[in-house]
């Protein structure tokens, strides 16, 4: 730490943390574009073939900073339309149109500059084009790099509109008079700015680092184009800036732990970001996964308890669990309200609501299957399975009429009603009061069940006995019993 | 009453293999026009070259009596949904504004009156309450709507289509199909590529037969044969035999 601050009192050092501020800047803005329209490896094309610019300047002009700035831009913007002609004119694969021409490129660049070095005895070293020499910015590089940074914010920000629309629906863009040719050359332009100017921060090689890593961060971080670019722009400067000072103080080369930042930073977001990083994902599946299990749980619970035999051996023993685990589940759903606390073993109300919901979905679905698909009894409990934990109460309701609410499923096990609970069911009756059933109930079936049982709205009945399993109603000439379950989600009023 | 489009002896060839021959169409305004063919007879074809997506090798066409270079806000294009990357960081209020892109100078901003015309678009839609959904988390209708919405801001003279109901829910198939209704009401010209011929007879006030060369064109309860329908569609029993039975 001590050293850093020390060196921070050389201009060099600032000199240096400005221009790969500046360049992080850049390349995180353009690189968002660059990443959603799939040009990766045009950036990492442009970056290398620039090279053979930076000679022809040297020779005509010597050392000028202006010089390889316009020397490399006409490189590069050579090399766009050569890889942009190979791909439209000849049947070479995208990809290999941009490799032929970049590797071509950069190999005339290497060869020009061992050639300079060694026959005219200058000074150019390929190694601080390949891994850049940030250290040794000089203030007319300073300002060469700052013109291009503005040059490059105004575009975007002037431009954005017909970037994003370029981007996403090129079609869309052409069909509103929006040239998409234009743009994506002036997108070029703007790269090779860029690029030119990253060459002496992070060199050749790590330039596309720079242009991908934080725009690929922004992209896990967010979902709206304008979002993404400022993520990526403040990722960019983050991953230069850390990158420089990780760079003075373990006195390593800057361009490659700037990189090495920046991939530090993408690894933190692929798997800590909210919604679309792997840790989040995860814990969503395991939420998912612990819904589906707590789900077999209650409904296996409400199966058992109808024939008295709910107990944790039987319940472990059905849905192939262990003892162990089913008990842990258990504490969580009595924590839930799903299972009464105060007994070992005993679904509360609630948990008896969600549980027939739930045979009502798996039964109904199976119905479905074999009366509408025509699948094969056997065929269908694994596919109702899956599906009783997704289906949403329109989609059930919907199914339930398009079956003409059925009371058995394939097998000739009972569905259960719809559950809800009636403005004034039939199960708070008093006995010996008279009653009436409304008019009005939660669902067809429940009509049609009393329908069936032969009680009609007009009758009067009286509450002969009720009890736990059952609820006993009799008018002048029948006895017609009702299970408690039943009684719960009918309708009923009381009359004088 | 003056054509909105007038197509004059187009002919297009893909690799030699010709896919449109000596086309002459004159379309009104104010009217739902069904493009119907087979696969392969040339319909997206006509779209791209009416939009000038593709180059016009023979022939001509006018957008409201101009090439359409000089009248590109006149006309709006719905592509078909599967050219769309929905992983795209857009949201459907972004996607919808960029119905009010051609509207705008490269210095003017989009200012709170396209805000409105969007808002209006997307309740008119049905969507308003997705507006901050990446275009991903949408089902296919809402998709759809979204497009629709992003057309409608463009206020055009001129709907162009492409298999609008292609993956798309009943209800959005309705509120679309009405929407495009009201649209010809207010006189706009409205072509869309459809497959379902059971539904032809109800949707369109004309139908355009395709098949490489026009088959038909005019008002849809004279056009729409039997007859025609089995030019359009030569050899293809089935289809033949669906229509029979609608």
């Amino acid at each position: 730490m001590a050293e850093l601050l020390e060196v921070l009192q050389y201009e060099w050092a600032w000199r240096a943390l400005l221009a790969s501020s500046m360049v992080g800047l850049m390349c995180g803005i353009l690189g968002c574009f660059i990443v959603l329209r799939n040009m990766a490896l045009i950036g990492d094309a442009l970056s290398h073939a620039i090279l053979p610019g930076v000679v022809v300047a040297f020779t005509i002009l010597g050392y000028n900073v202006l010089g390889f700035f316009i020397g490399s831009v006409i490189a590069g913007i050579l090399s766009a339309v050569a890889i942009t002609w190979i791909q439209h004119n000849a049947k070479t694969k995208n990809d290999a149109a941009i490799g032929i021409v970049f590797t071509a490129m950069f190999s005339i660049g290497v060869i020009g500059i061992s050639w300079l070095s060694r026959n005219e005895g200058v000074h150019l070293d390929l190694k601080d084009f390949l891994f850049g020499n940030v250290l040794g910015v000089e203030n007319e590089d300073l300002w060469l790099t700052a013109a291009i940074c503005a040059y490059v914010l105004l575009s975007v920000v002037v431009f954005y509109r017909y970037l994003f629309i370029t981007t996403f629906q090129p079609t869309i863009a052409q069909t509103m008079g929006i040239s998409v040719k234009l743009i994506h050359y002036y997108l070029m332009l703007l790269l090779s700015f860029a690029v030119v100017a990253a060459l002496q921060t992070v060199g050749v090689i790590l330039v596309v680092a720079m242009l991908i890593t934080p725009a690929s961060t922004a992209l896990l971080l967010t979902n709206r184009l304008n979002k993404v670019v400022v993520i990526s722009s403040v990722l960019g400067i983050l991953s230069a800036v850390l990158g420089l000072i990780a760079a003075i103080i373990f006195e390593t080369t800057p361009g490659p732990a700037m990189a090495i930042v920046a991939t530090i930073i993408y690894l933190l977001a692929l798997f800590l970001a909210p919604e679309k990083g792997i840790v989040a994902k995860r814990v969503i599946q395991h939420r998912v996964r612990e819904k589906i299990e707590d789900e077999h749980i209650l409904k296996e619970s409400i199966k058992l308890s109808i024939t008295n035999q709910l107990s944790f051996e039987n319940l472990a023993s059905k849905l192939d669990i262990g003892t162990a685990k089913l008990k842990r589940r258990i504490l969580k759903l009595k924590k839930n309200g799903l299972f009464n606390a105060s007994h070992l073993l005993q679904l509360s109300p609630e948990g008896k609501a969600r549980a027939s919901s739930l045979v009502r979905a798996h039964r109904l679905w199976e119905t479905y299957l074999v009366d509408k698909i025509g699948l094969d009894e056997t065929q269908i409990h694994a596919e109702a399975d899956k599906l009783e934990h997704l289906l949403s109460d329109e989609i059930l309701d919907e199914v339930d009429q398009s079956l003409g609410y059925p009371t058995l499923d394939p097998h000739g096990s009972p569905i259960p009603p719809k559950f809800g609970t009636p403005e004034s069911p039939l199960f708070n009756m008093n006995i010996g009061q008279t009653i009436k059933i409304t008019t009005r109930q939660l669902s067809n079936q429940v009509i049609k069940t009393l329908w069936e049982l032969g009680i009609k709205p007009e009758n009067s009945l009286r509450v002969h006995s009720k009890n736990d399993q059952e609820i006993i109603l009799q008018d002048e000439d029948t006895i017609v019993s009702i299970k408690t379950d039943l009684a719960r989600t009918i309708n009923a009023i009381e009359i004088e | 009453m003056s054509n909105s489009i007038s197509v004059h002896d187009l002919s297009i060839s893909y690799d030699r293999k010709r896919v449109l021959t000596n086309i002459f169409l004159n379309i009104e305004p104010g009217k739902v026009i069904g493009v119907v063919g087979p696969n392969g007879a040339g319909k997206s074809t006509l779209f791209k070259s009416i939009l000038n997506l593709i180059h016009v090798q023979s022939g001509k066409i006018l957008i409201e009596g101009v090439p359409i270079e000089e009248n590109r806000k006149s006309i709006a294009y719905v592509p078909q949904r599967d050219e769309v990357d929905w992983d795209f960081p857009a949201i459907v209020n972004d996607i919808v504004l960029m119905g009010r892109y051609p509207h705008k100078t490269v210095w003017k901003r989009l200012s709170k009156h396209d805000q409105d015309i969007a808002d209006h678009a997307m309740q008119n839609l049905g969507i308003a309450n997705l507006k901050n959904r990446q275009i991903g988390q949408l089902s296919g209708g809402q998709q759809q709507r979204v497009f629709i919405a992003r057309a409608l801001c463009q206020n055009p003279s001129i709907f162009l289509l492409d298999e609008p109901f292609v993956g798309v829910d009943i209800p959005t198939e309705e509120r679309i199909i009405q929407i495009l209704k009201q649209q010809a009401e207010a006189g706009k010209t409205l072509l869309v590529v459809h497959h379902d011929l059971s539904t032809v007879m109800q949707y369109f006030d004309q139908v355009i037969l395709l098949n490489q060369r026009l088959i038909a064109f005019g008002d849809t309860d004279k056009v729409f044969t039997q007859e025609n329908i089995a030019k359009a569609y030569s050899g293809q029993l089935s289809i033949l035999q669906k229509i029979a039975m609608v």
